[in-house]
């Protein structure tokens, strides 16, 4: 907190000069990935600067980030074993769903434990980030407080900037005209905007879920409108985790089919039949769309506080109109309509040149240039830090071996590229939804990380470090 | 680093811990021990000397560190540390040793690195050292001291030498007992009274972790420094263990002749001590 805002004018573009930071790479934000990939380059002996463009790190574990998304309820909903970092586990001492009070102390203690802050500049935004000759990079760094921009060059970029804060917004029919407030889940950090209000849910994502059920403990009415029928997941069946369950079918390599059948079946048992309650039933298969793992929303629906409503027709005044006809008077429509990737810093010939959205190897490498790498543009049906930690171990080792062999690097690149846009399933077919842009099958996505790193370790010469 | 080293290195899977992520180790009381010098909690990075993990040995506790090495080491500058795996010394778990595995072992050893500001040196004894070494295939210590280390290559093929030599308590480990330590294995210049005091200390083991300790381990590739230490005059390792597990990771290793087993408590410890504190100031 000690960035004071200076009075003398800004100083902007032409730096004086680039300061070299020869073959050290540059990781752009400080949430899970960008903390795993900066110490793992650090851990294979290569020089790295993180930037955090707020006054902590955590990204959007840093609750009080002017870009975090999570809400004063938020917990974890998958459970710790596959969520944490492999090599750092969370402490006994946590329950199985962590707060985000918790995981934002979890990565203080890792970045320390691991010497991180040595590395990490704060309140500093990445404003560009630009090719130069060799395959080099001029990021150029503005300071919040005294708004000095500092340019220097580096081997290479590890974007992990995020992507679940920059708002999608939808757009229906009248809702200029709508007299109520309009917001979207990142506005959204407690049940105070929803106090005593007729609230409309929009969304039935993870977030859509956890604010539908805050809503029916603090509104008047709550309504949540959802553009089909999905499977409601429990955080535990028959007495454990659900995620834990679902990696010990993996684990016991059972097919899709059977997983299928045995997933719904715990479901119908444990929670029962959506349609009962007023549900829709789901349009697809189990697996086909991101799990949502919520076992209280259905609870509430059975109370009557949620009252499940399709897709919405059109805003007419302080009344929604839904697809089924019915409709309702509102104060606050929440939209829970999800994140799109953003990276306002770089230009879009780079990571996403058709302009919809990136498509990557292994959602890290791009075909456009061998040392721009993103991590965390992933959505996996699963915890998410032990794929951060891999995918910051695979990135370290290809900038270890570019920096010992660059013709072997060249060469695995290659091979990268040439994998571009394969998607990781898990043999479901995704529906399509800028939701599942990143959807990963997260052990099938980590298995094909281990072929790549064992790849790389046999081509890094022999005893090199 | 040889080739034929990295080959054997190569182990199956280090990325997908299937049974970790489904069936999660339970969570026990760990009883740590340390000596830190003052502020040093606050300040990890001022001193130049990294922390010290200490692993014990099979039916061993921390206690076995705290006697002589701890406050050596603290001594010289050190923070130390030296936790009990869950059922022995004052750690809990022991109502659940009989389902104990050497991964639960792993976790208390990873829980206790999760809470030290700074990476430590991990020093581990015996089946401490190969469990070290499990923690060290998923966790990048600072360094990795192997002391009197249990066989990487599995202790089964010491079977048949227990079996002629000591059928008794060869039966006694196939039936699930603890492996029976007594002084002359452990010591070889302590005298008897300290001996047997030490000797009454040792508690239980594991039968799932002694029968593992037969089985081969694949660990690797380990990317920090390596000391493994043996003595001839150790009657529990046999000094094939000990080359095995030094040219695993392309190190020789260092000889104490003279100690027995326990070169922690046994007479001729200092030596012992400042070989593996030579060792972390010169490479760790």
């Amino acid at each position: 907190m000690t960035a004071e805002p200076m009075t003398s004018e800004p100083v902007t573009a032409e730096p004086a000069g680039v300061i070299d930071r020869g073959g050290a790479w540059a990781v752009v934000g400080s949430g899970p990935h960008g903390l795993s990939a900066l110490k793992n380059l650090l851990e294979l002996g290569l020089d790295a600067d993180g930037f955090e463009r707020d006054t902590d790190l955590g990204g959007n574990w840093n609750f009080h980030a002017e870009n975090s998304r999570v809400y004063e309820s938020t917990h974890l909903i998958s459970t710790k074993p596959f969520t944490q970092f492999p090599d750092f586990p969370m402490p006994d001492a946590y329950p199985d769903y962590p707060s985000h009070w918790q995981v934002h102390r979890y990565f203080r203690s890792y970045a320390e434990h691991f010497g991180l802050f040595d590395h990490l500049t704060f309140n500093s935004e990445v404003v560009d980030v630009a090719p130069v000759e060799g395959d080099r990079w001029n990021v150029t760094v503005r300071d919040r407080g005294s708004d000095v921009t500092t340019t220097r060059q580096y081997a290479g970029v590890v974007i992990a900037n995020g992507h679940n804060w920059w708002p999608k917004i939808p757009q229906y029919p009248g809702q200029d005209t709508f007299t109520g407030e309009i917001r979207h889940s990142a506005q959204y950090k407690s049940a105070d905007v929803v106090r005593g209000k007729r609230v409309l849910v929009v969304g039935a994502g993870n977030t859509g879920c956890d604010v539908a059920v805050e809503s029916a403990q603090n509104a008047k009415e709550t309504y949540h409108s959802t553009r089909r029928g999905y499977y409601y997941n429990p955080k535990y069946a028959l007495g454990r985790p659900s995620d834990q369950t679902a990696d010990l079918l993996l684990a016991l390599r059972l097919p899709l089919g059977l997983r299928r059948v045995m997933f719904k079946s715990v479901l119908r048992l444990t929670v029962g039949d959506f349609e009962k309650f007023g549900l829709r039933k789901p349009d697809h298969e189990f697996f086909e769309t991101h799990p949502i793992v919520n076992q209280q929303l259905v609870y509430y629906v059975g109370h009557g506080d949620i009252q499940p409503k399709p897709d919405i027709a059109r805003f007419d005044g302080s009344t929604v109109h839904f697809e089924d006809g019915t409709s309702a008077e509102i104060d606050v429509v929440v939209f829970c309509t999800g994140y799109l990737a953003h990276f306002p810093f770089l230009d879009d010939s780079y990571l996403n040149p058709d302009g919809d959205h990136p498509v990557l190897a292994r959602q890290i490498f791009t075909p456009v240039t061998p040392t721009l790498t993103v991590s965390g543009l992933i959505q996996p049906d699963s915890g998410q830090w032990t794929i951060a930690h891999w995918q910051g171990m695979l990135i370290a080792t290809y900038a270890a071996l570019r920096a010992q062999d660059p013709v072997a690097a060249q060469r695995f690149y290659d091979h990268m590229v040439s994998e571009t846009g394969v998607r990781f399933t898990g043999g479901a077919e995704y529906k399509d939804s800028t939701r599942h842009y990143y959807e990963i099958a997260h052990q099938e996505y980590l298995r094909a990380i281990e072929r790549d790193l064992q790849r790389l370790e046999s081509m890094a010469p022999v005893g090199a470090r | 680093m040889s080739t034929p080293a990295r080959t054997r290195l190569r182990r199956s899977s280090k990325v997908m811990r299937m049974w970790d992520w489904s069936v999660p180790p339970t969570s026990a009381h760990r009883e740590v021990l340390s000596i830190v010098p003052e502020g040093w909690i606050d300040e990890p990075r001022a001193t130049r000397k990294p922390p010290i993990l200490f692993v014990h040995g099979l039916a061993h506790g921390a206690w076995c560190w705290r006697e002589h090495w701890m406050p050596a080491a603290a001594e010289r500058g050190f923070p130390v540390y030296a936790v009990s795996l869950r059922g022995h010394g004052d750690s809990g778990g022991r109502k659940r040793l009989g389902r104990t595995l050497l991964r639960h072992y792993v976790h208390d050893v990873m829980q206790t690195i999760t809470e030290l500001p700074q990476k430590p040196v991990l020093v581990g004894h015996s089946m401490g050292a190969l469990i070290a070494q499990l923690v060290a295939d998923r966790y990048q210590p600072q360094g990795l001291a192997l002391l009197t280390p249990a066989p990487i290559q599995g202790a089964a093929y010491e079977l048949p030498r227990l079996i002629r030599k000591r059928p008794l308590d060869a039966l006694k480990v196939v039936a699930g007992g603890t492996l029976p330590l007594r002084s002359e294995q452990l010591f070889t210049g302590l005298d008897d009274v300290t001996a047997a005091r030490y000797v009454d200390r040792l508690g239980r083991e594991s039968p799932w972790a002694q029968y593992e300790l037969l089985l081969p381990h694949r660990i690797g590739p380990v990317r920090c420094p390596v000391l493994v230490v043996g003595t001839p005059d150790d009657r529990v390792v046999d000094e094939k263990a000990v080359e095995v597990t030094a040219a695993t990771y392309g190190v020789d290793p260092v000889w104490l002749p003279g100690i027995g087993h326990d070169l922690m408590l046994d007479a001729g410890w200092e030596k012992a001590l400042s070989v593996v504190l030579d060792w972390i100031d010169e490479r760790c």
